[in-house]
């Protein structure tokens, strides 16, 4: 069987559009249109994009190239995206001087085919939506990604605004009725989110979608589902994947996102915030534990739940602003594309089913997320030293709040990118010191990942892959977020040396893992924890959607009962 | 101060006079707004997005839901004109017309003291009557298509172009009577399927008598048209999935693995080769051909099989066209392959493929005795479609009330103005001053005529005077002819209404207007917060 295994993408809720635009934008930026010049890097191990895309012709008889995406959000976050997507027609182009003219044109046509009643049309206007900078740049082809500052972190009032990609008609689902708020999150519960799905207007259309998607594919492989869950997208969310393995039994790989600050909800003080945020996460969590192949909390916070002064995580060489939306997801998305291109390089046989179950023994489906960008590896340096010199301290990030896996009796899958095999150890003739390391007669990057960690990691299962492809850290990538002593090439500088001030860092190696171990237990320890302080019954924003109390208690029975896979004895 | 203020200090209220006032501004507000959109000479909107994203309207709901309503009445009033969508699928500019109105009068007693209560107690005596009036002015007809043809004309007309509404009311009419039958039962509106076309240059709207579904073979081999086809639907899945192989650590050596996915593949094959063998059976010898439309997937090992044995396969069918299918070819959805029989075939005089684009099409046509029918529109863009789809919804919903009620109102406001007139007269007979609640609802009827005059360009004072002068003298019902703005008869001109539409307007609008007469207090909590 020689076919794509085609994946098919979720992204419910505004964060989780965020950090699915800076995935989709690194996907475009990593296309190769011309093999002749395609970089140095070997055709198998560039990802295999007719996993994540779809190939199409629109009414011009032009061919799409579109991610295999649905998307849900708010009313109003789009801005100046027409939701049908603008490859296929059907919307005007109003950032064009001309549009008195195309509505005009519209007008006439809508009226030659008889759709007034009589006379002329009545056309309501509303004010166009603005362009940020970077679209309006795009839009004349002029991004200057070298020398302009565009100030998307300061400016960005929405995914939309540095979203590079292109969507097909398909994958905009917009909640009429429910428009986004600024500092009000206006679907607020897991209750909430599921009376919409439930609603006929909504799941038909969106079922019947995700139907023609799935007709298209010759060997759907499955989903990955991000959403968010601090809000009532992520009863949404559980909702469809109930009906995605109702209808379609595929393999699913879900990343519930924490907002990197915390939500107002309606009528809601800062105590009842929490009971809200608390219950949403036990109902999801209770939901992916029965649902999904594998879920893993993401976000930038250090924990969650009860962290009132937002502690965020700190990735060496990066610096961002802890609540910034634009540049948080950024960092998340690095690690979603990252260890995802596991199971996406060409002729690989590794699929998402497989990587799934790799790393969650025994029900454990809770996993926890680690990254490292940029990797701390040193212009000049070779893998096989700075693996031997940082061996001490581990080389990741936590990016799942309040995970600490430890570093023994750990079952981890390892994607190491942008290590280009000449670096990773010196020829024998050169070689000096190295030769006496065991690592030396490893042959590739995975080979010498996985010794290392064979020895770093105590009783530990680790299976490592990567490619010389690195992350694309250019515009609409909030490049800005390195540090100065990470070079142009994402490598750190030796010693005290600075990048020059006006250069900019365009591409960067990262090393992500999915990780499982007992250790996870405490994380749902520390959720479980939070529950005695909170009383369903007195939250409004439960009670008013007809939410049964015993759903909750169930909830939390199965959540404690999930807790036990992760006990010492119940792993071999 | 209200007693909310002690307690929650940041409390928004309004109290009695001024609660009132919010609620009915709000309520005019609407009226104003949907006052344009009513009968079949109101004008059409087009809706430009800031995105630049096309809508084209007339349906008062469409309106509502586009505004985004924040006003806590109009949001309010919003929800009962869905509501009324909802359950009738007509009436929705009406309703918020009504409640607009209702408000309106009662203002001017109220603001000369009458009480709320008694206001809303002359509102449900005057309802009650006018729906006994309703009772009384009611046509039965006899289901047959030229009554059909009028009420969906009626109402389609309010919707798009005479021509094309002419157009839409005769595809309308001849899919609900196919699958009714000789029933004359309402029927499942589920059953009409609607598909949309985008095509550059057409504009059409046709009935398919059969299914029309938006996929299509995935097979280069397959054939394109097939003619005399038997039909197989079934919900089996034709795919190897390795779900089952992978998970677990089954296997002690490699080769027990290979072998269990073989087992695991053949298994599937099995499946096709029992497809195969009833395609065989019934069509080897003859010139009939044979069909398989599953909703589970159906992947390209399985699809090249069939392929070879000229079987047109379709995979991942709506869920819905399963039962349609069985409807418009007859045979049954089949769960499981074991014991397939002929009986179980459906049946369709043609089967072909429509390619537009990027998306295909399946034509099923020329069923033997079709209970489901597709009616398919072709436009050149999104919002003409739509537009269209829109039109098309309201129609059927208005001939199915129809078969629904066996009975019909007379349209045109005359209705309305003959209530008026009984509610003048009745007025009489109440006793105290919920006789002025009463006038009160006898004069709100009149803006649904009213309105109908100014939007066409009529004077309304003028009109409603003739009209109701001419209503007391004829005992028959006396509508408004929008083309001269003089009276006229609405069964001359097979005007009609809905009889559950009128009467579930009369109900919504007097309850939500006496609902909100009643609120004497509007107040919006604050954040209640204990740390500040």
């Amino acid at each position: 069987m020689d076919h794509t295994r085609e994946i098919l993408t979720f992204q419910f809720g505004t964060y989780a559009n965020y950090v699915g635009a800076h995935f989709w934008n690194q996907q475009e930026a990593n296309f190769v249109y011309d093999q002749e010049n395609g970089g140095n890097v070997a055709e198998e191990q560039l990802p295999h994009n007719d996993i994540l895309y779809r190939e199409g012709r629109n009414d011009q008889k032009q061919t799409t190239y579109t991610p295999r995406m649905l998307s849900v959000d708010l009313a109003g976050t789009l801005g100046h995206l027409p939701v049908v997507g603008e490859l296929y027609g059907n919307f005007l182009q109003l950032a064009d001087e001309q549009n008195a003219d195309e509505i005009q044109k519209v007008k006439e046509l809508a009226e030659q085919n008889k759709l007034s009643t009589h006379g002329e049309l009545d056309v309501r206007k509303q004010p166009a939506a603005t362009l940020s900078e970077y679209q309006q740049d795009l839009l004349k082809g002029a991004v200057n990604t070298h020398d302009k500052d565009y100030n998307l972190a300061g400016t960005c009032n929405s995914w939309a605004d540095y979203l590079y990609a292109r969507y097909h008609p398909r994958s905009f689902n917009l909640l009429h009725g429910l428009v986004r708020q600024p500092d009000v999150q206006v679907l607020g519960t897991h209750a909430a989110g599921v009376e919409l799905w439930q609603s006929v207007s909504f799941n038909e259309d969106f079922c019947d979608r995700i139907r023609m998607y799935a007709e298209e594919c010759d060997g759907l492989q499955g989903f990955q589902l991000l959403f968010d869950i601090d809000d009532g997208f992520s009863g949404l969310a559980s909702k469809c994947l109930e009906h995605l393995n109702d209808e379609y039994s595929r393999a699913s790989f879900v990343l519930p996102l924490h907002y990197p600050r915390n939500i107002a909800y309606a009528q809601a003080d800062p105590r009842t915030a929490h009971g809200i945020r608390v219950a949403n996460s036990v109902l999801s969590y209770y939901h992916l534990s029965e649902q999904a192949n594998m879920f893993t909390p993401l976000s930038t916070l250090e924990t969650i739940w009860r962290n009132n002064t937002l502690q965020s995580r700190r990735l060496p060489g990066l610096h961002w602003q802890p609540d910034n939306l634009y540049q948080s997801s950024a960092v998340l998305a690095a690690y979603l594309d990252t260890v995802t291109l596991g199971y996406r390089l060409r002729q690989t046989p590794e699929t998402l089913l497989r990587f799934c179950d790799r790393v969650c023994p025994s029900g454990r489906k809770m996993t926890a997320a680690a990254l490292a960008l940029p990797l701390g590896m040193q212009q000049e340096q070779d893998l096989i030293d700075y693996l031997d010199q940082g061996a001490s301290g581990s080389l990741f990030t936590q990016l799942t709040p309040g995970c600490e896996p430890g570093n023994s009796h750990i079952v981890q899958s390892v994607v190491a990118r942008g290590i280009p095999h000449a670096r990773l150890k010196r020829p024998l003739e050169l070689a000096g010191p190295q030769l006496r390391m065991s690592a030396y007669k490893c042959d590739s990057v995975s080979q010498m990942l996985q010794l290392y960690y064979q020895c770093a990691y105590h009783g530990s299962l680790t299976h490592a892959a990567a490619t010389p492809l690195p992350l694309k850290t250019q515009l609409p990538f909030p490049y800005e977020i390195f540090e100065t002593r990470v070079a142009a090439d994402g490598f750190m500088l030796p010693g005290e040396a600075q990048r020059e001030p006006k250069s900019r860092v365009a591409s960067a190696p990262a090393l992500a893992a999915i990780q499982n171990s007992s250790k996870l237990g405490e994380h749902l320890d520390a959720l479980h924890g939070q529950t005695h302080r909170v009383q369903v019954a007195k939250l409004q924003g439960y009670s008013q959607s007809g939410f049964e109390r015993d759903e909750y208690e169930t909830a939390l029975d199965k959540l404690l009962e999930f807790r036990d896979n992760y006990e010492d004895s119940q792993y071999l | 101060m209200a007693s909310i203020s002690l307690l929650n200090p940041k409390a928004e209220f309004a109290r009695a006079a001024q609660a009132l006032a919010i609620n009915i501004s709000a309520a005019k507000g609407l009226q104003d707004v949907m006052r344009t959109n009513l009968g079949p000479k109101g004008t059409v909107k087009m809706l430009v997005s800031g995105a630049g994203d096309i809508k084209i309207t007339k349906d008062g709901n469409v309106l509502l839901h586009d505004m985004q309503i924040q006003h806590p009445t109009a949001s309010m009033i919003a929800r009962a004109s869905t509501a009324q969508d909802d359950s009738t699928g007509d009436g929705t500019t009406t309703t918020v017309m009504l409640i607009g109105e209702l408000l309106k009068q009662a203002d001017i007693y109220l603001s000369e003291g009458l009480h709320p209560r008694i206001m809303a107690e002359g509102f449900e005596k005057a309802r009650d009557k006018a729906l006994e009036v309703l009772d009384q002015v009611k046509v039965p007809v006899e289901i047959n298509k030229k009554n059909l043809m009028e009420i969906a004309n009626t109402s389609l007309k309010t919707k798009v172009h005479p021509l094309l509404a002419d157009l839409l009311t005769d595809v309308c009419v001849d899919a609900v009577l196919t699958i009714a039958g000789d029933k004359k039962q309402p029927v499942d509106l589920h059953m009409v399927e609607l598909m949309e076309m985008q095509h550059k240059t057409d504009t059409d709207t046709q009935l398919v008598r059969g299914l029309v579904m938006d996929h299509g073979a995935r097979h280069p081999d397959m054939p394109k048209r097939l003619e005399k086809a038997y039909i197989l639907t079934a919900n089996v899945s034709l795919e190897y999935e390795k779900a089952e192989v992978n998970s677990g650590f089954f296997y002690k050596t490699a080769t027990e693995r290979e072998a269990f996915v073989r087992a695991e593949r053949e298994f599937i094959d099995q499946r096709v080769k029992k497809v195969i063998e009833l395609k065989r059976s019934v069509c080897d010898g003859t010139d009939k051909t044979f069909v398989l439309i599953n909703q589970k997937g159906i992947d390209p090992i399985s699809l090249d099989a069939l392929a070879k044995e000229g079987i047109l396969a379709l995979r991942r069918a709506k869920r819905r066209n399963m039962e349609r299918l069985a409807l418009a070819c007859g045979g049954t959805a089949m769960n499981s392959f074991d014991d397939l029989q002929e009986e179980h075939l459906g049946y369709a005089g043609s089967v072909y493929e429509h390619v537009l684009g990027e998306n295909k099409y399946t034509f099923v046509e020329d069923c033997k005795n079709p209970l489901s029918v597709t009616i398919l529109i072709k436009g050149p863009n999104k919002h003409t479609i739509t537009q269209i789809k829109d039109a098309i919804r309201d129609g059927l919903r208005a001939i199915n009330n129809t078969i629904g009620d066996k009975a019909l109102v007379p349209g045109a406001g005359a209705f309305e103005v003959r209530a008026h007139n009984e509610l003048t007269k009745y007025k009489e007979t109440v006793k105290g001053k919920a006789r002025l609640a009463v006038q009160a609802f006898a004069d709100a009827l009149l803006v649904i005529p009213k309105t109908l005059a100014i939007n066409s360009g009529y004077d309304a004072q003028d009109t409603i005077v003739k009209l109701t002068v001419e209503d007391r003298l004829s005992p028959e019902l006396v509508g408004l002819d929008l083309a001269t703005g003089e009276p006229m008869k609405p069964a001359d001109l097979g005007v009609y209404d809905n009889y559950i539409v009128k009467k579930q307007i009369l109900n919504s609008c007097s309850i939500i207007a006496s609902n909100l007469l009643l609120v004497d207090e509007v107040m919006r909590a604050g954040m209640t917060s204990l740390k500040g």
